[in-house]
C-alpha cells in the first residue's frame, strides 16, 4: 500500500439513480436542461425548464481571488472552477428540486473565454451527459448572452435586434431567427467592459473596475462633459 | 467492485476499468488527440469492450498529478463529474506514487521523477514495503541539478524512474551518484496501476471528499500581472 498521509474524508452520498424521464431526442416544453458556465471568473450552474423557466441559477464569483492581482489570472480562474463547480452543480439541482437523472440535456459554454476555464466546464458537462445518456450541447458565449433576453423577458421573441455589451465584446446583431444571426457592427478596438476595466486600473480603483465606476458615476455631475449625440 | 481509473497528468493519458480480480479493460495514448477529446471516447471503448455500462461502476479513481496543469484539470474535472452524477465514491492518487509503484519489486531506494517543464522536475523518494511501496519524502518540485545533488549525497544506490529521469539522465549521472534509470515502459503513470491501488482504498472506505478533491499543483499559480509597472510606464 502507498502510505499516503493526506487521507480524505468519506464522500457525501447522493440519492441512488432513478430511471431516465424520457428517451433521447424527444423535446418538450418541460425538458430540463442543466447549463454550466465557466468561461471567465464566475462558476455558474443553472437548471432551466422548457428553455424559458429558470428553476435555479447558482453563481460563484472569484472576484476576491483576482482582486490582489488587479485583473483575472487565467491559471487562478481555472483552478477555482475545479473547486467551485462540484458544489455549484449540487446546489443548482437541489434548488431546482431535481436529480441528475431528471435532466434531458447538459449544456456548457464553448467559448469565447479563457481556454483553461472553459475546459473544466466542458469536461464536466460532457461527463455528466455521457453518464445520463442525454445530449451535450456546446453553446457559444455570445449566443448565450443574446438568448438570456428570452429568460429575462417572457415576451421576447425572434426576429430581434440585439446589442451585446460584455467584458470582451460589443456587438450589434440582427437575430432574425433561432440560431440565425448577422453581425451588423461592433467596436473597432476595445469592448465596452474592457474600456471600463482599463480606465479603472489607470485611475487606481479597486478590481473589478466596472461596478466601482458605476458607483462613483452616481456622485458625478452629468452636465460636466458635453458628448455628441449620434443621429441614426 | 468495478472502478474506473483516469490518469491524464502527463503527456501519456490512460483510462482503465478493473476490480479486485484485475483490470478488465484499458486504453492509452501518448500523442495526438487532446485529453478532452480522448477521455470520454476511451472510457466508452473500455465499457463497451468489457460489456459494461456507467451504472456498473462502483467508484472512480483519478491521478492527481503533480503534472501538466491542463491535463490534471481535465482528468480531475471529468472524474469528479462522473462520480457526482453516478453517486459513487472517488479516490485520488498522486501520479508520482503510481510511477514508483510500477517498480515496487526493487530493493533499491526508488526516486520517481516526472518532467515539470521549464527545467524543473516533480519528484519523491520511496522504498518498497510488503505489498507495495512507502513514500519517504513529500512530493516536491526542483531543478534536476538540485535533485542530482540530493541523490549524490545518498549512500545507497537509487533507482530513478519516470520521464524526468530519462530526460535528465545525463545530469544525474554526471553528479557521480550510483543510479539506475527505469525504462521507457515505466516512464509515465498508468491508469491500470491507479485502479489497482484505488481498489483497496475503496474497500477500506478511505474515500476522498468529492467537494475537496483538487489536482496536486505544487506550484503557485501564474505570476501576478504587474499592474504597478504598467501604470508606472505610462506616467
Ligand atoms: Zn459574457
Amino acid at each position: 500500500m502507498i502510505d499516503d498521509p493526506s487521507a480524505g474524508s468519506p464522500v457525501a452520498t447522493l440519492p441512488s439513480p432513478l430511471a431516465r424521464r424520457q428517451p433521447i431526442g424527444e423535446w418538450d416544453e418541460d425538458a430540463l436542461v442543466l447549463g454550466i458556465e465557466t468561461s471567465c471568473d464566475e462558476t455558474s450552474a443553472a437548471v432551466v425548464r422548457g428553455g424559458r423557466e429558470i428553476l435555479s441559477n447558482v453563481v460563484g464569483s472569484q472576484t476576491s481571488l483576482h482582486g490582489e492581482y488587479g485583473g483575472i489570472v487565467p491559471e487562478v480562474a481555472a483552478r477555482a472552477h475545479v473547486e467551485a463547480l462540484t458544489p455549484a452543480l449540487a446546489e443548482a439541482l437541489l434548488q431546482a428540486d431535481a436529480t441528475f437523472w431528471d435532466l434531458d440535456a447538459v449544456a456548457a459554454t464553448r467559448g469565447p473565454g479563457l481556454i483553461g476555464s472553459l475546459l473544466v466546464g466542458i469536461a464536466e458537462a460532457k461527463s455528466i451527459a455521457a453518464v445520463l445518456e442525454v445530449p451535450f450541447v456546446a453553446v457559444n458565449h455570445l449566443e448565450a448572452h443574446l438568448y438570456s433576453n428570452l429568460l429575462a423577458d417572457p415576451k421576447a421573441r425572434f426576429p430581434a435586434l440585439a446589442l451585446i455589451i460584455s467584458g470582451g465584446h460589443t456587438l450589434l446583431v440582427d437575430a432574425h431567427d433561432h440560431g440565425g444571426y448577422d453581425v451588423l457592427g461592433g467596436t473597432i478596438d476595445d469592448a465596452a467592459g474592457e474600456a471600463f476595466d482599463k480606465v479603472a486600473r489607470f485611475l487606481g480603483l479597486d478590481y473589478p473596475g466596472g461596478p466601482e465606476i458605476d458607483r462613483l458615476s452616481l456622485l458625478g455631475n452629468p452636465e460636466a462633459v458635453r458628448f455628441p449625440r449620434a443621429m441614426l | 467492485m468495478l472502478v474506473l481509473g483516469i490518469e491524464t497528468s502527463t503527456p501519456q493519458a490512460s483510462v482503465a476499468i478493473g476490480s479486485e480480480q484485475g483490470v478488465v479493460a484499458s486504453a492509452m495514448v501518448s500523442r495526438g488527440a487532446s485529453y478532452n477529446e480522448f477521455l470520454l471516447p476511451a472510457i466508452r471503448f473500455c465499457l463497451d469492450e468489457a460489456g459494461l455500462g456507467y451504472r456498473n461502476l462502483g467508484g472512480v479513481a483519478v491521478g492527481l498529478g503533480p503534472g501538466l496543469y491542463s491535463g490534471m484539470r481535465v482528468g480531475v474535472a471529468t472524474a469528479k463529474a462522473l462520480a457526482q452524477a453516478l453517486s459513487v465514491p472517488i479516490v485520488g492518487l498522486a501520479s508520482l506514487d503510481l510511477v514508483a509503484y510500477e517498480v515496487r519489486y526493487s530493493a533499491k531506494t526508488i526516486c520517481a521523477v516526472l518532467d515539470a517543464r521549464r527545467n524543473k522536475v516533480f519528484h519523491a523518494f520511496y522504498r518498497s514495503s510488503p505489498g507495495g511501496i512507502q513514500r519517504m519524502t513529500r512530493h516536491a518540485i526542483e531543478s534536476p541539478e538540485r535533485l542530482s545533488v540530493g541523490i549524490a549525497s545518498r549512500p545507497e544506490e537509487v533507482l530513478m524512474v519516470g520521464n524526468g529521469a530519462l530526460l535528465y539522465r545525463h545530469i544525474f549521472e554526471e553528479a557521480g551518484s550510483v543510479i539506475e534509470v527505469g525504462s521507457m515502459s515505466h516512464a509515465f503513470p498508468d491508469a491500470r496501476a491507479l485502479v489497482e491501488l484505488a481498489i483497496p482504498r475503496m474497500f477500506r472506505e478511505d474515500f476522498d471528499s468529492l467537494f475537496d478533491l483538487q489536482p496536486l499543483y505544487l506550484r503557485r499559480s501564474a505570476k501576478p500581472i504587474e499592474w504597478e509597472r504598467i501604470r508606472g510606464s505610462r506616467a
